[in-house]
């Protein structure tokens, strides 16, 4: 038995001592949000990431979590951690647009944001707090449309969520990022937002204060801003900073 | 006397991992704030939708759980196990595996086109889907425990197979049914990921409690917390009123008579 | 008495039990565990469905495979006690006893039954002499045409035992209904029965009197299970520590238990020897008789010797010369007489 404890103790050494070894690259935590999830891994694959609704994730910062980079749908949400001192002076990453969608069947043919009044149409929104589900208000109040949201029937905790309801038929239609619309090509059709209600979509990016390992952060953001990295963002369908 | 230290030092680890986090949502909203978030309308529509989805859920499993329950506890057939692994296995599922199945089927691009996602109707049903196998997998178990002898003799006493169920199975299968639906009730109340998948997730209608912690944890904490601290009171309520009941029952049944018995024979 | 007539036919997983009886007045049914007995007295009852056979009381047919009838068991008159008398533990002996009753009076029936003062009590409070007439009382409440019996004895201490066998023997006598007693035990059999049926890997060996059975068994089979001659009496103290069973034909038969009262002697045929001549010794029982029967079995031989059994080898019957007609002396020891109250 105590043979048993001694060998389980050295393996456990071992296996502590390898893993410090392997950390001459310093891995990274960045809590991201949710329309980032196909393309930041793709930009640095080696980092560990956390994606979600960017509410969410900085209420979890404000919590504790050790997240070493933070980067949001907005720049309201980081700028209200950084006013709190938890994260460094947001910057802009990059833009996105915002889109609607329909699922490819389009089952309550729906051609313009404007056919979303008709009555009985099952429209899925992201929460008010999640920035899409901001965004999403912001372009029906431009367009005078608020009448809308009465066929709201569900609000999702965070892009990903309105994209699947739409993706798999379910919902009629939903409000995503033109990012998000992509991933899901085959199974969804985006309807264009007219200008005159086009919100401005900026992402903020910021180090968190209590990072353990700040310069190694502040390292992997400047590589984000980076032309090849903004190219590769381009790709995804992001826009210019 | 060192395994009766090791004994009693795990105990009280486990104890304490347990009971803090309980403890703690109380340490941190007094009840004072709790009683105030109870105005708050997002609170008091999860109440509802909880409440109702639960009861409507909840009657569904005990009203066609039981019976199923005791025909699967009391006969053997070909392919009876197989139907209890089916009714088991949305218990080994993920809820949001549970959610994506439900949408499958009762989706409007599922096997059986329903109107069904997004109503209030779709809770029920995610929540009767996660918590009835629960039950069912309990209230087997309590109905083979009951001795056939005793309801043989029910029969030839004069009572039909109705009758010998209710006066004599159901009222010694109680506590195992008991304890069942507590677990279920348990279940379906904190359950969330089907339900978000199956009915979304819209205050007044598809918000229940556990999806108004999720969507107010960036709001407001203090509701959140406030929303945590009422389930946990809840829960606590269900676990009690469950216990009193089938320790009721168990005097009921094992108490003697009052006066000595006769030692003639 | 009307008369329950059961032809049957059930397959169990060693063997098929297949019987054909008929009771009018207390048949026990004897053999060892797993013979089918118990399997018996449930497809009479309706529990279990046969696959071939009919079964009706008088004219009234419960099961009839031909005809596709199969009464279920609410619907027979039977009263049926369990081996453990399977009383409703949720409820008390009074509600126990009203389960069936449609309108019987039920005080009336615990009193019958000695259990009067226990009706507010559960069933797990009773001993088990008192559960066992809550049970009889329970079957007879519901006013029934045949009574089933499953073990009732077995599952009681000795003492309590011979006190509600014989109970039960006055019960059966009074009530005046057909009744199948099942038991594993040929005294209990004998002793609440006229008629005993042997029934070994579900087949009915014999049926017969108890008294034949232990002269006269149909094969080895039998022969094993009705081991014991019962000589019933009344038991007095005879000095020398010594208890005189006097029999109802007047002999004296001595015993070293210690019993007073009416009582029955048990003496197994093998410790019987018999011979022409009493030999000389006063710690021995003898009786002097005509032998009755004389019966084969393999290399044994049961000789009747007025009403005692005994089993002797062939080669000393033939040695002695036994016939039947002929004076024969049985001789057996009165520490190998066994005295039980009645």
């Amino acid at each position: 038995m105590k043979l048993l404890l001694v060998a389980v103790l050295a393996l456990a050494a071992v296996a502590v001592g390898i893993a410090h070894a392997a950390q001459s690259h310093t891995t990274l935590t960045v809590y991201a949000a949710s329309s980032l999830t196909d393309v930041l891994p793709r930009i640095d694959g080696g980092e560990r990431y956390s994606f979600g609704g960017s509410d969410t994730l900085a209420a979890q910062i404000e919590q504790g979590a050790p997240a070493d980079v933070f980067t949001a749908a907005n720049l309201a949400i980081p700028r209200a951690l950084y006013a709190k001192h938890l994260v460094t002076k947001p910057r802009v990453l990059t833009r996105n647009a915002l889109v609607l969608i329909v699922p490819r069947s389009n089952p309550a043919h729906i051609h313009h944001v404007s056919d979303l009044r008709r009555h009985g149409v099952k429209l899925v929104v992201a929460g008010a707090t999640v920035p899409v589900g901001k965004y999403t208000l912001q372009v029906l109040a431009k367009l005078h449309l608020d009448v809308v949201l009465k066929n709201v029937v569900s609000h999702e905790t965070d892009v990903r969520g309105v994209l699947g309801k739409v993706a798999l038929g379910e919902a009629d239609a939903g409000f995503v990022y033109a990012t998000d619309a992509r991933t899901a090509r085959g199974k969804v059709t985006m309807i264009p937002i007219p200008a005159r209600g086009r919100p401005s979509v900026a992402y903020g990016i910021a180090v968190v204060r209590s990072s353990k390992h700040r310069a190694a952060a502040a390292a992997y953001v400047a590589k984000l801003l980076a032309m090849p990295a903004q190219r590769r963002l381009r790709v995804a369908g992001f826009l210019a900073r | 006397m060192r395994f009766l230290i090791v004994l009693v030092a795990a105990t009280a680890v486990v104890l304490g991992f347990l009971a803090l986090p309980v403890i703690a949502i109380f340490a941190h909203v007094s009840p004072v704030t709790l009683a105030s978030q109870l105005g708050n309308p997002v609170v008091d529509d999860a109440l509802r939708v909880s409440a109702i989805t639960t009861l409507e859920a909840q009657a569904l499993v005990l009203f066609l759980g039981t019976p199923a329950a005791y025909l699967l506890a009391t006969r053997r057939f070909p392919g009876r196990a197989v139907a209890v692994t089916a009714i088991e296995l949305p218990l080994v599922l993920p809820p949001a595996v549970a959610g994506i199945g439900l949408l499958a089927a009762f989706g409007r691009t599922g096997l059986l086109h329903t109107g069904l996602p997004f109503t209030r109707a779709a809770v029920t049903l995610a929540v009767a889907f996660v918590s009835g196998p629960l039950y069912v997998r309990a209230a087997i178990a309590a109905f083979e425990a009951v001795d056939t002898s005793i309801v043989d003799a029910a029969r030839t006493l004069g009572a039909g197979p109705a009758r010998a169920f209710f006066r004599v199975v159901l009222p010694l299968a109680r506590r195992g049914l008991s304890a069942g639906e507590a677990l279920a009730l348990a279940r379906g109340l904190g359950e969330f990921g089907a339900t978000i998948m199956f009915a979304g997730s819209l205050q007044r209608v598809t918000q229940t409690l556990p999806l108004a912690i999720y969507a107010e944890f960036d709001v407001n904490f203090d509701v959140t917390l406030a929303i945590g601290g009422l389930l946990v009171l809840i829960s606590a309520a269900i676990l009690v009123a469950l216990k009193v009941a089938s320790a009721w029952t168990l005097s009921l049944q094992s108490s003697g008579f009052r006066f000595a018995p006769s030692t003639s024979s | 008495m009307d008369t329950l007539a059961a032809e049957l036919r059930v397959p169990l997983r060693a063997f098929d039990v297949e019987l054909t009886i008929s009771v009018g007045g207390t048949v026990a049914l004897v053999g060892p565990s797993g013979a089918g007995k118990s399997t018996i007295l449930r497809a009479i009852a309706g529990l279990v469905r046969p696959t071939a056979g009919r079964i009706a009381l008088g004219g009234d047919v419960w099961f009839d495979a031909a005809t596709r009838v199969s009464l279920p068991p609410e619907r027979r008159a039977v009263g049926h006690v369990f081996q453990h008398y399977a009383l409703f533990p949720h409820l008390t002996v009074r509600q126990n006893v009203a389960f069936g009753a449609k309108g019987a009076p039920v005080d009336e029936l615990l009193e019958r039954f000695g259990v009067g003062t226990l009706a507010d009590a559960r069933p797990t409070a009773l001993s088990g002499g008192e559960q066992q007439r809550v049970a009889l009382a329970r079957a007879i409440a519901r006013r029934p045409r045949v009574l089933l019996l499953d073990e009732p004895l077995s599952a009681l201490d000795a003492h309590t035992r011979a006190t509600v066998r014989s109970e039960l023997r006055e019960l059966l006598r009074t009530l005046g209904l057909p009744a199948l007693v099942v038991t594993h035990d040929f005294e209990d059999a004998s002793a609440l029965a006229d008629t005993v049926g042997v029934v070994i890997d579900g087949r009915l060996r014999q049926l017969a009197t108890p008294a034949e059975l232990v002269s006269s068994p149909a094969d080895a089979f039998v022969g094993a299970l009705t081991g014991a001659n019962l000589l019933h009496g009344t038991a007095s103290r005879s000095g020398d520590r010594l208890t005189a069973l006097r029999l109802r034909t007047g002999e004296l038969v001595y015993s070293t238990d210690e019993v007073v009262g009416p009582a029955a002697a048990i003496v197994y045929p093998w410790d019987v020897t018999v011979s022409h001549a009493a030999p000389d010794d006063s710690a021995q029982n003898h009786l002097a008789a005509d032998v009755a029967s004389v019966t084969r079995l393999g290399n044994r031989v049961r000789v009747a010797v007025g009403p005692l059994t005994a089993e002797v080898t062939a080669e000393s019957a033939e040695r002695l010369g036994i016939e039947e007609g002929r004076p024969l002396v049985a001789t057996w020891k009165a520490t190998a007489t066994r005295l039980v109250p009645l």
